[in-house]
């Protein structure tokens, strides 16, 4: 299989808080979808294509788990790796290729730092960041920002909505793999307090995404 | 399991915040939702996609595309 030059038409489940990618494809371009099915055909093209659209996603949320850019760097190419070889597990009616990459990156990012045992060794460099930069997550958009539609910031700004406590429990659940005991001796919280800010977050997170997606 | 729990426990599921006994009964419930189940658990995974949407895309080194497309030739030769 090649790639077809035509427009292409992205399946999308409509019932999904889905969001659109950062880097809207050129028209013309190949859609997501149509890079995985030519990368299952093993087209190596879709796999430079696809790279290029999202590899600036991926490596800033590596580099958000691990907070190295080198390890960052050599895991972004491992998981491209593994995108061609695992596409073959991809469907399209379980979920967007990008989701599906993010989940993949997620996993791999997390199992790399618990594997290098570069746990400590991160703590202490995130600890340092928070200190410097407490908001580093998310910083509140402006109404201008969220005027030129720019994703990112719509979705910063539909995270920001969250209190703080409830931006550091699910920041820590999903950027850095920690279970709810594991967040509740890391704030020294108690257990029942920590699954509500997660109920809570997340529900709010989801709700706003939802919001989203009906004014995009 | 109300459904209504079951959607806050799946969006918890997601991104593998549940404990192990909480993923046991969440596992449970997701058998006796069925499909009406899986569709939500599916609509959830785009948080995952949201998160990382949220950060500032970072730049990779130059070489690791050409690393990585050399790897590819290869493994389709072999």
């Amino acid at each position: 299989m090649t790639l077809k030059s035509d427009p292409a038409v992205e399946i999308e489940d409509s019932s999904s808080p889905a969001v659109v990618a950062p880097s809207v494809p050129v028209p013309g371009a190949p859609s997501d979808l149509e890079l995985m099915l030519a990368i299952q055909a093993e087209d190596p093209e879709a796999l430079s294509q696809l790279y290029d659209r999202y590899n600036g996603i991926l490596k800033a949320l590596i580099l958000r788990v691990i907070h190295n850019e080198t390890e960052a760097d050599d895991l972004l190419q491992e998981i491209f790796m593994e995108i061609w070889n695992q596409a073959k597990n991809f469907s399209a009616q379980k979920g967007k290729p990008l989701g599906w990459m993010v989940t993949l990156a997620r996993r791999r990012a997390i199992d790399g730092l618990r594997k290098k045992q570069a746990y400590a060794r991160a703590e202490e460099r995130l600890q340092s960041e928070t200190e410097q930069q407490p908001e580093a997550w998310v910083n509140n958009a402006t109404q201008e920002e969220i005027a030129f539609g720019d994703t990112r910031v719509l979705v910063r700004e539909v995270i920001s909505r969250l209190p703080p406590a409830q931006q550091e429990a699910v920041d820590l659940a999903f950027f850095r793999g920690l279970s709810q005991r594991e967040i509740a001796a890391h704030t020294n919280t108690p257990l029942g307090t920590v699954k509500t800010r997660l109920e809570l977050g997340l529900k709010k997170i989801y709700d706003g995404l939802k919001e989203l997606k009906d004014e995009l | 399991m109300s459904f209504e729990e079951f959607q806050n426990d799946a969006r918890l599921y997601v991104i593998g915040a549940l404990e192990q006994e909480e993923t046991e009964e969440f596992e449970n419930a997701r058998k006796e939702f069925g499909q009406k189940g899986e569709e939500y658990i599916g609509e959830c995974y785009a948080l995952h996609e949201a998160f990382a949407l949220s950060l500032q895309p970072a730049k990779a080194s130059a070489d690791i595309k050409s690393r990585l497309m050399a790897m590819v030739q290869e493994r389709k030769k072999s």
